[in-house]
């Protein structure tokens, strides 16, 4: 873990309430996929604290981590100014936090992504990809509208399968990213599911993955103030969880499915 | 011209509850975990002592979720002092804390004086902590902490009680939400204190109007941060005029700045707590920015600073 302060090297619009930011920063040779850091940007005592942010990618060059990268949608006044900086400007990084995914040695792998939980997922893709047959790797995405649907070139780059699903059905099917996963789980044997989205997107995909006896980690997001398990704001609770008081920052953010508990 | 004069490192030291501090920056409880989890990014031997987490007799599973929200310039939590307990900690957490140059305190907290008074005893003998600061004045947990912190009998009970059962100089964290914080500053000296620490968090409130519940699963919880240094500044200046024993100034201290106010009005020391979370290394920036007011005012010690307030 390191506190730094961060150069932007970009702070890209890549629609109506998402941001693409790179930032050029050491430290980060072990950040492994679905470990996160805290950003503060502001100088000002409000809003107050840091921001945890999925690792989007690592910035590579010269066989040396040189920077990360970070995907955020704007949602509050943090978020919102964090939009309006620069190449150039600074922001403060604490990380990598947390617990990544745990990767499997082989088998056919599914990534379901709910809007802004796509911005674990390259960083995961690409890490898969190093061992695993790009066909054997299916991505699916949902969202809102086709606008939610994030980092499709930086998948089928990579060579996976995608599957898109929007509520209004203005691209893929229409209905829900998990009507698509429970097809493919009827028709394939799949041997591990990743995934990351709003917690009712990720209450259902756990169910599927119980019922099909697929292995299924999840990355979950609550507020938190320190992001390093010293101010014990971020516990999950057992309405969420069977094991109770398990903190999003030390005790995951990735999560074993088995330990959710879900509705359907 | 203004010239600074470079050729002398500042005294920042000060000898406070039986402890010679090489500064008076300390973390607050809470905010600090059990210290090792800052080692990656504080020089934990360059802070003036380290305040853990409070502990209790046995392990505390905590208050349900949502515990922290976020307001105007600071954060309320009810996190209801979740902790891994007294002999986990002594077991667990000491050894590495054993080993920093940096004194230790052990914050305890009771639902009863025997509580306060078996946890002051436990750690009596126990080498590598150096004080005890009590928590009389937590307001997220129901039958007991701040029961005793706001009625200056209970205060004179607990601080007496507890000062019987251990030789270990005793820092008394006060509570603010109190109508006459001098009163009780005066009950805790008498009972025994050897400082006093002030202020804990103010309690507070925040609703959701779309759903008209409160924000925490608490209801109430306390309020931390800039938005409480006024209110803080107050009582610490309160308490000083009020007992003769060393004052620890905590409450929204974010910058050297914050902390001189607390000096000028005469703490001795002061607590880094809700800065941790917005910037882990406060208190090294804290300290290097006193550095740097002593230097550029040419004040040989911190010392000098404490109780200068004009009136």
């Amino acid at each position: 873990m390191i506190q730094s302060d961060a150069d932007i090297l970009w702070n890209r619009k890549l629609g109506p309430m998402y941001f693409h930011l790179g930032l050029s920063l050491r430290g980060f040779e072990q950040a492994v996929p679905g470990q996160f850091i805290t950003l503060r940007a502001q100088r000002q005592q409000s809003p107050l604290l840091r921001r945890p942010f999925s690792i989007h990618r690592l910035i590579q060059a010269d066989n040396r981590v040189q920077g990360i990268e970070i995907l955020y949608r704007t949602a509050g006044d943090c978020t919102r100014y964090l939009s309006t900086l620069a190449p150039g400007e600074k922001v403060n990084i604490l990380g990598p936090l947390g617990n990544g995914f745990s990767l499997p040695d082989s088998g056919r792998i599914f990534l379901v992504a709910g809007g802004i939980g796509v911005a674990p997922m390259v960083f995961l893709a690409e890490t898969l990809r190093q061992k695993s047959h790009p066909s054997e790797i299916t991505i699916f995405l949902g969202g809102r509208t086709q606008t939610d649907l994030l980092c499709q070139k930086a998948f089928l780059d990579l060579g996976l399968r995608l599957e898109l699903s929007t509520d209004d059905g203005s691209t893929g099917h229409q209905g829900l990213v998990t009507d698509l996963l429970k097809k493919h789980l009827t028709e394939t044997k799949a041997h591990g599911i990743y995934a990351c989205g709003p917690m009712p997107m990720l209450a259902a995909v756990a169910g599927l993955a119980r019922s099909h006896a697929v292995p299924c980690q999840v990355s979950i997001e609550t507020i938190m103030a320190c992001g390093m398990g010293v101010c014990l704001g971020c516990a999950l609770d057992d309405q969420v969880i069977t094991d109770k008081y398990r903190h999003v920052c030390i005790d995951g953010p990735v999560f074993d499915a088995a330990t959710l508990k879900f509705d359907n | 011209m203004n010239t600074i004069n470079n050729n002398f490192i500042p005294d920042l030291s000060v000898d406070i509850a039986g402890m010679h501090l090489k500064n008076p920056i300390m973390t607050a409880s809470g905010t600090f975990g059990y210290g090792e989890e800052f080692k990656d990014v504080v020089d934990l031997n360059l802070l003036g002592a380290i305040i853990v987490k409070g502990l209790s007799l046995a392990p505390a599973p905590g208050n349900k979720p949502p515990r922290i929200v976020e307001t105007a310039c600071g954060m309320l939590n009810a996190i209801g002092l979740e902790n891994v307990g007294i002999e986990a900690f002594v077991r667990d957490k000491l050894p590495f804390l054993k080993k920093l140059s940096t004194p230790m305190v052990a914050n305890i907290y009771g639902k009863t004086i025997d509580e306060y008074v078996g946890l002051a005893a436990r750690i009596d003998d126990v080498d590598g902590i150096s004080a005890i600061e009590v928590n009389i004045s937590c307001p997220n947990v129901k039958a007991g902490g701040v029961a005793f912190g706001v009625d200056p009998r209970s205060v004179y009970q607990v601080v007496s009680a507890v000062r019987k059962a251990s030789q270990k100089p005793l820092i008394i964290k006060l509570s603010p939400n109190v109508s006459d914080i001098a009163t009780i500053a005066q009950r805790a000296e008498e009972g025994g204190a050897d400082a006093l620490s002030l202020i804990n968090t103010i309690t507070g409130m925040a609703i959701d109007i779309h759903t008209r519940k409160p924000k925490l699963a608490n209801i109430t919880g306390g309020l931390s941060g800039p938005a409480i240094k006024p209110i803080a500044l107050r009582m610490v200046w309160q308490a000083v005029n009020a007992v003769k024993i060393p004052v620890i100034g905590i409450g929204g201290i974010v910058s050297a700045e914050d902390a001189l106010e607390f000096f000028i009005a005469g703490a001795s020391a002061v607590q880094i707590g809700t800065a941790n979370f917005m910037n882990p290394s406060a208190t090294i920036e804290i300290l290097e920015g006193l550095t740097r007011y002593l230097k550029s005012n040419n004040m040989a010690t911190l010392r000098n600073l404490y109780g200068t307030l004009v009136l």
